[in-house]
């Protein structure tokens, strides 16, 4: 019913689209006509009808020429329908099939009848022609005649004109008759209640064709609710299906519940389990089992023997210990204990024995690598191997083999432990050597003193036992005290000896004295103090000077020249390096690298002026490094190098140093190098090397040379050209270079076949920009770059299934508006968020970011 | 003062029990590992190269059958239960872990064209061309099963005869109808003799059908002229129909994506459909060189699998145009049905050799139980390798596939005709007025129109 009201619709569109079209002559209108028809029929052939007709052709306004029109007299002329229909009531031309296959109507009348008709009409009634204006207008009419007119045949005249009998034809003769009125509301009510007219069944396509369009939507409206869900499962990086996984039986018991047996074994078991008059004799006292349970004799007397066999056993074997316990005799008690101290057990648990056993096996081994007695040098061995009998007799092989065995153990062990010793002999050695290397007998002085100071050191006071009791630890603290005395003493005498001995080692003593507490001498004292002074002028000088470069250049120098100085004076380090902006790690790196002799390197960072007056100390460390007899003695050199030190200072900042400009730094930073020059010749050898030059080409020597001739020809004239040709190709190639006008840089034109693997020729596929893709391949995903919590999830693969388990195609869910706000339903979902997300602050929540993004 | 020591905590390092694995501590910090990326690279090139040599995808065969293998059905309740039917009307149920025949449906007279079983696994319907529908009592699966080989033969439940010889069938998901394909579509209830509901939209046969397993009450059949054709039983009524160049041979829904569908067509192309559009392909899979004859999809959704008249299984994924994975042996041929396990691990070929054909869904899956660090180690190198695919060393290797010759040679004159075709088309739009010449896109080319 639908389509049909849209048919009619359609209908009337069509209607009012009528009154244009163009001014065809009345013989094409009239094949159109018929062309029309059989392409309409050629679907449904019920469908056609005088309305349809109407519908598809077009209509003039245009009267068409008379005798055009009757040029056959195929065509009669026709007045137009005069019975108007009511608006809603078009459609029932559909089914007045009868009316108009009978029917001929046309408007080939055209025009001219049509004013003449209304002229007449106007007349004849007295009204203005405008009444009838709108009657005239609607006709669409083209009839065309199957067959010649005839009284079987009859014109539409005949049917529709004035002859046409109405109902009120029927109605006049009964007026005024009882009933009439009854009769005459009724047929009025008929006419008028067109709704309740029954219309005929469309056609079977066509009903088909609508009941398909319906079913085509509602089949849409099915699949569309799907939407969100595949289009979440798309989206997911990962899709499960290893999830509802029901694993079955999950305790022994249910399992067993539902044991069949099957095998023969089991089904007996199974005979015997379920046996009711097994099941019976249980329940009642069990006499009844003792009938069941038969025990043949044989098994009888065989658990009885092996019964008997075990406990004749215990018995022996509870005789034997008694007897053992009852031996008085302390000697074989001892021998029994030192046996059993000698198993391994033993040697394990007495670290005494296990020496004493070590020995006893070292001594063995010795003993074996002396006599090689296991390696068949036995007389034994020797005449069985002989005479052949180690390979008859299986008893003698055997003894022969056991003896290799030993000798290989025993010669196995005794390398490991030879290896061991002679690595500790070794060590000792050099040790000794070291000492005789620098036989100096201030070296050797040097190291007593440093056990000495070691001992001393090495005294702590344990916090745990009984030395940490009050007493003992007054006694350990006044022995101490005593032990460093004599220490003390030790050491003034070491000073004594070197002082006699030699001058140099004076000045190591001193040092080591220094760094003590315990030995802060008045020597010391002194410079300490005036080191202290310079302390403070570092920090003023440092504070002051604000110039970095140069300034702390000179600074470090001076400091670096001050640091051996510093090593003589003997001054804690410590104390000094605190007072001075760089950490003490640094300086003494400065002062490494000063005494390695790699001074002379720093130089050329330096300043000139600095220069000099470093080289002035050059000397006293290197006089240091190689122990040189000094003809000061430690003190005096202290005193002069702080001095030096001032004067450097003074001297820096009495002298007029001038700046240098940055362009003359520069220059000077980089005398020497011509780098423009460096790179042409860089670049020159780069094309040499990517576009090389041709060969020269040469004779092989003795080939044509024989005859004069030959050598005043020179190079066959190919060759050269050759040559040429190539000269030429190069020097193109050097042109067309992307880097031949540009002077200052090189672009290299090498194809790296390596790298090129590591390249797509093209973007793949999914991705839209070459950035995405690289990024794509930017951070590892490896277990070894990544932390093991996100591993699992960047391996990931798409799908993640598990075999033997059965994949369930989709089930629908509805969707949840606590979700992201689906594409398909944006409305709906805003509709339904209050309502279903109200229980939810994140429904909530989106609820109302949505209403600020309306705002 | 703030002293900076190293400090290892005992209870960081200290496993709980002796079975834990040995915490190790590591640095992230990627200036420690500058060469991660080659690393990779070369792990990824490793993987390919792995996965080639591991790639046995044929696990076994299951002959029994004396005649061409028609038609296949899973058990959706049963892994390891596999029906099949031949060309002279023997049926018979296999045990795939042990692949031997467990019994036997004898009773069609004619070649079966089509078996399929319900949702729950306890029916089995079959039907033919001696115009018979046959319901059969499916033998409840025991232990027995793999390891006694005796030959039991089960009688129908019920047999139907009708009017016309049957094409196809198939089951409802989780109902009581299925559908029969002949002379028109018909469904059928279990229990009645007589088709509930009959479906004739032009007067071609049906040659397949297939049921939505989202949606039970929309089923998709391809018929003789060369159509597609969508019903919903609710409505009893048609919703769609298309029509294409080639007729269809079979057709598979989505079981992830219920309003999509692909439809394995004579011209050796799949076409995936969405059920709402269907002037239009979504998707083209190309690959095979003659007709695809069968097309089951893979329950993930993710894959489908087809056979053809080529001799050759393949595997494509549901939005790529070209195959994962093509599988063929030598003795294997024209493949006339194909099926996706439920576990979507295996891939079942029946083909005119008369014999089933078990494959491995992933040529180089390990079988078996793996444990848990074996499965990262898998999933790390499928990962990498799935990172580096795009550079031409990994690509060369994953792409390879061994073709048999006259696939190869097929593939060659295929490519041959396509582009002196587009060379023909370039010069025609060269030479004519432009706008002229309109050149349909691959998707819409081989469908003709939708019929309303």
């Amino acid at each position: 019913m639908v389509g049909e009201k849209r048919r009619s619709t359609s209908k009337n569109l069509a209607k009012n689209k009528k009154r244009k079209g163009p001014h065809l002559p009345n013989s094409i209108l009239k094949t159109i006509a018929n062309e029309k028809r059989p392409l309409n029929s050629d679907e449904e052939d019920d469908e056609i009808d005088s309305d349809d007709a109407n519908v598809d052709l077009y209509e003039y306004e245009e009267g068409v020429p008379e005798e055009e029109s009757r040029k056959n007299n195929r065509y009669d002329p026709v007045v137009n329908y005069d019975y108007e229909l009511p608006e809603d009531f078009e459609d029932e031309n559909v089914e007045s099939d009868d009316d108009d296959e009978g029917g001929n109507s046309d408007n080939e009348e055209g025009e001219g009848d049509v004013v003449r008709h209304t002229r007449m009409l106007q007349a004849v009634t007295g009204m203005p022609s405008a009444a009838f204006d709108g009657e005239s207008k609607r006709k669409p009419v083209l009839f065309t005649e199957a067959y010649p007119e005839s009284e079987f045949n009859p014109t539409r005249d005949v049917l529709e004109g004035k002859g046409l009998l109405t109902i009120d034809d029927f109605m006049a003769p009964i007026e005024g008759k009882p009933g009439f009125n009854d009769l005459q509301k009724r047929i009025s009510r008929m006419q008028k209640d067109t709704q309740a007219v029954v219309h005929a069944p469309l056609p079977k396509p066509e009903r088909e064709r609508l009941e398909r369009k319906a079913v085509k939507g509602l089949v849409d409206k099915e699949f569309n609710k799907w939407v969100h869900m595949v289009k979440r499962n798309r989206e997911a990086p990962t899709v499960y299906f290893n999830q509802n996984v029901s694993l079955g039986y999950s305790t022994v018991g249910a399992i067993a519940s539902e044991f069949q047996p099957r095998t023969d074994f089991e089904k007996k078991m199974a005979s015997v389990l379920n046996d009711n008059e097994l099941g019976e004799a249980h329940d009642e006292d069990g006499a009844k089992l003792l009938e069941l349970n038969e025990v043949s004799v044989e098994d009888h007397i065989k658990y009885r023997d092996h019964i008997a066999k075990m406990r004749s056993l215990l018995f022996r074997h509870e005789l034997k210990s008694k007897r053992i316990k009852k031996i008085k005799s302390k000697t074989y008690h001892r021998l029994k204990g030192k046996d059993l101290k000698k198993s391994a057990m033993g040697a394990l648990m007495d670290p005494e024995m296990a020496k004493e056993e070590a020995m006893k096996q070292e001594a063995r081994r010795v003993e074996e690598r002396m006599t090689l007695k296991h390696k068949n040098t036995g007389k034994w061995a020797k005449r069985m191997i002989s005479r052949g009998l180690n390979v008859k007799y299986d008893g003698t092989r055997a003894a022969i083999s056991e003896q290799l065995q030993i000798n290989a153990t025993l010669s196995r062990k005794m390398n490991s432990t030879n290896d061991g010793s002679s690595s500790d002999e070794s060590d000792d050695e050099e040790e000794l050597n070291d000492g005789s290397d620098q036989d100096t007998p201030s070296k050797l002085i040097a190291k007593a003193r440093e056990k000495t100071l070691k001992t001393v050191e090495d005294d702590e006071v344990p916090n745990s036992g009984l030395l940490s009791l009050p007493f003992m630890a007054r006694a350990m603290k006044k022995k101490n005290e005593e032990a460093i005395e004599e220490a003390k003493r030790a050491l003034e005498e070491y000073e004594e000896w070197e002082n006699s001995g030699g001058e140099e080692n004076s000045k190591k003593t001193a040092d080591v004295s220094g760094r003590r507490v315990f030995g802060a001498t008045a020597k010391v004292e002194a410079p300490k103090e005036s080191r202290k002074d310079s302390d403070n002028f570092y920090d003023n000088s440092d504070s002051d000077n604000d110039m970095e470069g140069i300034e702390n250049n000179d600074l470090r120098a001076v400091r670096d020249t001050a640091s051996p100085v510093r090593n003589t004076g003997a001054i804690t380090e410590t104390e000094f390096d605190d007072d001075i902006e760089n950490p003490a790690s640094k300086t003494t790196f400065d002062v490494a690298l000063f005494a390695s002799g790699s001074w002379k390197k720093m130089k050329g960072c330096q300043n000139a002026e600095t220069k000099k007056k470093t080289k002035k100390h050059v000397p006293y460390s290197k006089s240091q490094d190689k122990k040189e007899s000094r003809d000061e003695e430690s003190e005096d050199s202290e005193s002069e190098a702080e001095q030096m030190v001032d004067g450097i200072l003074t001297s820096a900042s009495k002298e007029t140093y001038e700046i240098p400009s940055q362009a003359e730094l520069i220059q000077r930073a980089f005398a020497g190098d011509d780098v423009v020059d460096e790179f042409e010749k860089e670049k020159q050898e780069v094309l040499n090397q990517e576009v090389p030059e041709p060969e020269k080409p040469v004779l092989v020597p003795g080939w044509g040379q024989w005859t004069n001739i030959q050598k005043k020809r020179g190079l066959p004239s190919w060759m050269v050209r050759e040559h040429e040709d190539a000269k030429k190709k190069r020097t193109l190639d050097l042109k067309t270079r992307k880097d031949a006008r540009l002077r200052h840089v090189i672009i290299s034109e090498k194809v790296d076949k390596k790298a090129e693997k590591l390249h797509t020729t093209t973007l793949p596929f999914p991705y839209t920009s070459k950035e995405v893709f690289e990024h794509s391949m930017r951070m590892p995903i490896g277990p070894e770059f990544n932390p093991a919590t996100i591993v699992g999830s960047l391996n990931r693969p798409e799908v993640v299934k598990k075999a033997g388990v059965i994949i369930k195609p989709l089930k629908f869910e509805e969707a949840n508006p606590n979700e992201k706000v689906d594409d398909e339903h944006p409305r709906s979902n805003q509709k339904q968020n209050p309502k279903k997300g109200g229980k939810t602050g994140k429904g909530q929540r989106k609820g109302k970011s949505k209403q600020k993004t309306k705002a | 003062m703030k002293i900076k020591t190293l400090s290892r905590p005992v209870d960081e390092y200290t496993r709980e029990r002796s079975q834990d694995l040995q915490v190790v501590f590591h640095n992230f910090d990627p200036s420690l590992r500058p060469m991660e990326k080659a690393v990779e690279y070369k792990r990824a090139l490793t993987a390919a190269k792995l996965e080639k040599i591991f790639a046995r995808p044929f696990v076994g065969a299951m002959d029994g059958h004396r005649d061409g293998v028609s038609c296949m059905a899973k058990n959706p309740n049963y892994l390891k239960g596999i029906f099949s039917a031949s060309m002279d009307g023997d049926i018979r149920l296999w045990d795939i872990s042990s692949r031997r025949t467990v019994c036997q449906f004898p009773g069609h007279q004619g070649a079966v064209r089509g078996l399929t079983v319900s949702t729950d696994g306890n029916v089995l319907v079959s039907c033919g061309t001696d115009c018979t529908v046959r319901l059969w009592k499916v033998p409840r699966p025991t232990l027995e099963d793999s390891s006694v080989s005796s030959e039991n033969f089960i009688e129908p439940a019920a047999e139907y005869v009708w009017k016309n010889a049957f094409w196809a069938v198939d089951h409802q998901f989780e109902g009581e109808l299925f559908a029969t394909a002949g002379a028109q579509l018909e469904i059928w209830n279990h229990n009645r003799a007589s088709p509930v509901q009959s479906f004739q939209w032009g007067t071609d046969s049906v040659i397949s059908v297939r049921f939505n397993p989202g949606e039970p009450d929309i089923l998709a059949t391809s018929a003789s002229d060369r159509s597609i054709t969508i019903y919903d039983l609710r409505m009893s009524s048609a919703a769609r129909r298309i029509i294409m160049m080639t007729k269809t041979n079979s057709i598979a829904w989505n079981p992830m994506e219920p309003m999509n569908l692909t439809a394995a067509n004579e011209d050796g192309s799949c076409y995936s459909f969405d059920g709402r559009k269907m002037d239009e392909a979504k998707c083209v899979h190309k690959d095979h060189v003659s007709a695809v004859m069968d097309i089951d999809f893979s329950p993930t959704g993710r894959e489908f699998v087809t056979g053809s008249y080529d001799r050759s299984v393949r595997i494509f994924p549901y939005n790529g145009g070209h195959s994962r994975e093509i599988y063929h042996t030598k003795r294997m041929q024209r493949v006339f049905c194909v099926k996706y396990s439920c576990d979507a691990t295996y891939v079942l070929s029946g083909s005119d050799d008369t014999n089933l054909r078990l494959w491995k869904a992933k040529a180089s899956e390990q079988l078996g139980v793996i444990l848990p660090r074996e499965q990262k180690k898998h999933e790390y190198n499928e990962a990498v390798k799935n990172r580096y695919k795009h550079l031409p060393e990994v690509k060369r290797i994953v792409r390879h596939r061994h073709l048999p010759k006259p696939i190869y040679k097929a593939l060659g004159i295929i490519r041959t005709v396509n582009d002196s075709k587009r060379r023909k088309e370039d010069r025609r739009r060269a030479h004519s007025a432009p706008g002229t010449i309109v050149t349909k896109p691959l998707r819409q080319r081989r469908i003709i129109k939708e019929v309303e």
